[in-house]
């Protein structure tokens, strides 16, 4: 656990200084490339190491997003205590839609469909509610005090950058510690086999529902990050399938049930996506077809995780670094 | 282990950098100060996604307008200094809208244009207000992005409370014009905050004109792919006119089930509905587009300019200008007035000259575009258009007007 | 067969139930029959959606994410078939079934056959990355630009005040037809036979000599010629766009879990039912999007009888 934890401190002091070597632009790419990693390593808790697989990590999000939202926008709250209540509630919501679809004994693909349908719900619930702005969305204020209380910055500067990596460092540490505590072997042991690890009495239920819980608290952070950086949350950015699908992507390619995997699955997409952009907004001349068309980085994509699903089936991350088993 | 790790933290690192260090080569100090150089102005909009379809053309016309005022010598109290416009596709995505906005204005642009959609036009107006950049949306109906207190986002088109108060009074008009009796008219609308908000001021409106409205018909038109049940309850009703507020695919739904459902109604108008007035509508709709209304902005068809400027796209691209691009177009010669006023490339002094403007526009409005506090433009207000032989035509006020409204045949 | 009848029977009188209340709601008889109409019209096209989808999780055990993609493709198909050949949309049938069973054969030989009896997250991924590929291959080859192909023979029939398009009523027959097609394939020949067995036991059938790769390729081939032939049948009432297929794809898993795994009636019935959920709701809930109470049916199944209301419990 200190070597692993010692590699995340040497990957956050290595990062740090990036926003002052990189272009402005690219920063907002290095951004969303932290963003993408936050919320792969908490759907990486509960699907990889959890053995949960969840298809509806935007509802965890989405309420971190808004929660965070509402909180700055009526009682002018820092983001900071935003997020902490967002983590509240989406730990909360994990905690209850969990213990259902644990108690009824829901599998596979079923519980896959289920966390599908409690994160449509909330998005169809936003969308008509008068509350959180309805199809429109909450826009937070730009203007006003500055700082790291307000997490208020100027646009590009590099406190963003290190708001980010800091929360991302914050949540690998903390799978990082899960997973060596007792609860955390536990957690592995259920994955492994269930009924084993009940008759060696470990509470299969309870350390599901952990880990769901912890799961949607680290997803709510991302949640609440994005709505402080981008300054906006509609139902389809904060609850729709896409969101889910942008958990699931880096953690999959990266590796899945690795520390280290849905790092790097990050840091491979998000400038995946901005290649693409610019590749489509000026192709070289024998691309030319390309020329203002979309779709090209989706497709990027899914040719990429169709070839790591078939070919790598471990990730990146397992396929390269780790020795054979 | 230690393999591993050093392993793990090279690749992660080594990606990261050269990743984001070898994409785009954007980014660089802003030039906005160069005298010398070409005016930059950056336009977002929907070039991808289910928007596209107008998105690309705006794009096309925002070009055009500034290829125009080149040719016509550029601006005159800058020395001649020619427009250059920097495109960006925001995908109709909030977040990429705003990483666009930011892209453009380091890249020196001294004004944006956009965006159509009202998400990605909150966005925008953040990074404007942020950077000090003044951004004229074109279209976006949302009137919530205007009560910020935003000093550098300026509104071209009507706002949704005037949509929809000249919703209710051209319907009366309509009525009256046509010799037709209507006291009671039903209302149909998409769920969101667009054909809600459009709604209530149509029906605010209404009463003071001593139209009685209901029922009020909702339906969610992401998901909709069947309206008659709404349409059988406009019927039930027994109501003598229908307002509709809508997007593009449920209004080809609405129009429809209209014509199965055979609602006995004298006028079916859309409010600044998505479909109705496209030019697009009457291709897809066939038979069942006859007819039918829409209160919408629109460029003033009675005024020679607009048909140099549709002949000009036509030449150019080879197809129709619609309204809604025509708006982008627009967009660009106001900008370029500003320019002209404040004989000035310093974007701060463009908004002052912006918010001080008073701009004749072939946009069919109540009188020059000037903006108000928050930046609406305060004579901003629509017409009434009709689809008349598959074709769609202003109607109403007859001074806008290229041909009379036609009654429904009974 | 008298547990199915039975079932039937039951859902009968809530239907009737729930007809009822929403009279009483909506105060319109002829809004309510329209109601119920529009509903089990729509039900037959979520039914026809389903009933690919049921096949391929029933046999093969995957939850097939590329299947409202897979239906996009058949709309493409036709609409471009349509507008430049002038074909009639219905004559297309002929072109997208076996498009798409090509297409379905190809795709479960080379892709998915390869994470059969491997992670179920690996399989939901694979198809997820096969429909967003589709997808944004569609829009980039054709770009976001909406397609309506219209029936130059479409007229609206009239039934108890109620009134349908006639191509409603086509997409509606076609369903039930494929339904009954499939059905007899199922239940009536040998084929239909050794998928079933396949399906119970796979390690068994393949001890008894049957091929259970090919069977695994033939079955999801022919659940892809579903969507296909749904794509067709669908064309004429929607606009045509790359994400046309996606929310057909959402609500087919909740009628194939409604209806139970694998099972053809359970896909008709569970589309009606789902069908008139949403037309009926819309009378009880006014303003609220009709899904809502989709996906509320849809989790209260999940919970209470996640075998579906046809299939047997594991």
């Amino acid at each position: 656990m200190t070597r692993r934890l010692i590699v995340l401190a040497v990957i956050g002091v290595a990062l740090a200084p990036l926003p002052l070597l990189l272009p402005a632009a690219q920063e907002a790419v290095a951004v969303r490339a932290l963003l993408f990693a936050m919320m792969a390593v908490a759907w990486n808790l509960m699907s990889g190491f959890g053995g949960l697989f969840s298809f509806g990590h935007a509802a965890y999000f989405g309420l971190g997003a808004y929660t965070t939202a509402l909180l700055t926008i009526e009682l002018g709250l820092s983001p900071w205590i935003g997020m902490l209540a967002g983590m509240a509630v989406a730990a909360a919501f994990g905690a209850l839609t969990g213990y259902l679809a644990v108690r009824y004994r829901l599998k596979g693909a079923y519980f896959a469909l289920a966390t599908f349908a409690f994160a449509e719900m909330l998005r169809l619930a936003a969308l008509n509610s008068e509350l959180v702005g309805g199809a429109v969305g909450l826009t937070l204020p730009v203007t006003g005090e500055q700082g790291w209380w307000t997490l208020r910055f100027d646009v590009g500067d590099p406190a963003y950058f290190w708001v980010a990596l800091l929360l991302m460092l914050g949540s690998v540490a903390t799978v990082i510690v899960l997973l060596n505590s007792r609860a955390g072997l536990n957690l592995l042991a259920v994955r492994e086999d269930e009924t084993a690890a009940a008759a060696a009495g470990v509470a299969v239920v309870r350390h599901k529902i952990m880990a769901i819980g912890v799961s949607a608290a680290l997803t709510a952070v991302a949640g609440g990050f994005y709505s402080v950086y981008y300054l906006f949350v509609s139902p389809d950015l904060a609850f729709g399938a896409s969101v889910s699908i942008q958990a699931i992507l880096p953690a999959v390619i990266g590796g899945v049930g690795t520390v280290w995997g849905p790092l790097i699955g990050a840091a491979v997409l998000a400038p995946l996506s901005d290649m693409a952009a610019t590749l489509v907004r000026t192709p070289p001349e024998f691309l030319a077809f390309l020329q203002g068309r979309s779709g090209l980085d989706v497709i990027m994509y899914a040719v990429l995780l169709i070839v790591v699903v078939l070919a790598m089936p471990r990730g990146l991350y397992g396929r390269f670094a780790r020795r054979p088993r | 282990m230690r393999l591993k790790s050093c392993i793990a933290i090279g690749t992660f690192l080594a990606l990261t950098v050269t990743a984001c260090g070898g994409s785009a080569p954007g980014g660089g100090a802003p030039d906005a100060a160069d005298a010398s150089g070409t005016i930059k102005i950056g336009s977002i909009h929907p070039l991808t996604g289910a928007l596209a379809f107008d998105g690309q053309q705006m794009s096309k016309a925002v070009k055009l307008a500034a290829e125009e005022i080149n040719n016509a010598g550029g601006i005159k109290s800058l020395g001649g200094a020619k427009l250059e416009i920097l495109g960006a596709d925001s995908q109709g995505k909030p977040e990429v809208g705003q990483s666009e906005a930011q892209r453009l204005t380091q890249a020196g642009a001294v004004a944006l244009v956009g965006p159509y959609q009202s998400a990605v036009a909150a966005q925008v107006a953040t990074v404007a207000e942020r950077n000090k950049v003044p951004f004229v949306i074109d279209v976006a109906s949302a009137d919530d992005i205007l009560k910020q207190g935003y000093t550098y986002t300026f509104r071209l088109q009507p706002s949704s409370d005037t949509l929809g108060r000249y919703g209710a009074r051209y319907l009366k008009e309509l009525a009256d014009r046509t010799g037709q009796k209507v006291t009671k008219v039903a209302y149909l609308h998409e769920q969101t905050d667009y054909g809600t908000s459009t709604f209530k001021s149509f029906s605010d409106e209404a009463a003071k004109l001593g139209l009685e409205v209901g029922p009020q018909i909702t339906y969610d038109a992401l998901k909709a792919s069947d309206l008659t049940t709404e349409l059988t309850k406009v019927k039930a009703a027994g109501v003598d006119a229908l307002a509709v507020t809508g997007y593009y695919r449920d209004g080809l739904l609405t129009a429809k089930a209209i014509a199965s459902v055979q609602p006995e109604v004298k006028i079916v108008l859309g409010v600044s509905h998505g479909a109705f007035s496209s030019p697009v509508f009457p291709r897809d709709g066939g038979a069942v587009a006859e007819g039918i209304y829409d209160s919408n902005f629109n460029y003033d068809a009675t005024k020679p300019e607009s048909k140099a400027v549709l002949d000009a796209f036509q030449a150019k691209h080879g197809e129709e200008l619609r309204f809604i691009p025509f708006t982008s177009y627009e967009c660009v010669r106001l900008i370029a007035a500003a320019l002209e006023k404040a004989a000035s490339r310093d974007p701060v002094k463009i908004r002052e000259a912006l918010a001080g403007i008073s701009f004749e526009t072939v946009l069919a409005f109540d009188g020059p575009v000037e903006f108000d506090e928050s930046g609406q433009n305060k004579n901003a207000t629509p017409v009434v258009l009709q689809v008349q032989d598959g074709k769609v035509v202003p109607v109403h006020p007859a001074a806008k007007a290229v041909a009379e409204p036609r009654p429904a045949a009974e | 067969m008298n547990r199915t009848i039975s079932r039937a029977g039951l859902a009968a009188v809530v239907a009737a139930a729930v007809i009822a209340g929403a009279w009483a709601r909506s105060g319109s008889g002829t809004v309510t029959a329209q109601a119920v109409l529009t509903g089990l019209l729509l039900g037959g096209v979520y039914a026809l959606v389903a009933m690919g989808l049921t096949l391929i999780f029933g046999v093969l055990d995957i939850v097939n994410f590329a299947h409202g993609a897979f239906m996009t493709l058949g709309m493409y198909a036709t609409a471009l078939l349509a507008s430049s050949a002038g074909l009639n949309p219905y004559l297309t049938l002929l072109v997208s079934v076996p498009l798409l069973f090509g297409v379905g054969y190809v795709v479960q030989r080379h892709m998915v056959s390869r994470t059969m009896g491997g992670s179920l997250a690996a399989q939901l991924l694979l198809t997820l990355g096969i429909a967003m590929l589709l997808e944004n291959s569609l829009l980039l080859a054709f770009s976001g630009d909406t397609r309506t192909v219209p029936v130059s023979f479409d007229t609206p029939l009239r039934v108890l005040g109620a009134v349908a398009d006639l191509s409603r009523v086509l997409a509606f027959v076609g369903a039930m037809s494929l339904a009954g097609a499939v059905w007899l394939l199922l239940t009536r020949t040998r084929l239909g036979t050794a998928i079933r067995a396949v399906a119970a036991n796979p390690e068994g059938a393949s001890l008894v000599g049957l091929d259970v790769r090919r069977l695994h390729a033939l079955t999801f081939a022919a659940g892809t010629a579903c969507a296909g032939a749904a794509g067709t049948l669908v064309t004429p009432l929607v606009t045509v766009e790359p994400t046309a297929g996606e929310l057909f794809n959402i609500i087919g898993f909740v009628v194939v879990v409604l209806g139970g795994l694998g099972s053809v009636p359970g896909a008709v019935a569970g589309g009606l039912i789902i069908g008139l959920t949403e037309q009926l709701g819309g009378l009880y809930l006014p303003g609220q999007s009709p899904l809502l109470v989709v996906f509320g049916v849809f989790v209260l199944v999940l919970l209470w009888r996640p075998q579906g209301l046809f299939g047997r419990p594991a």
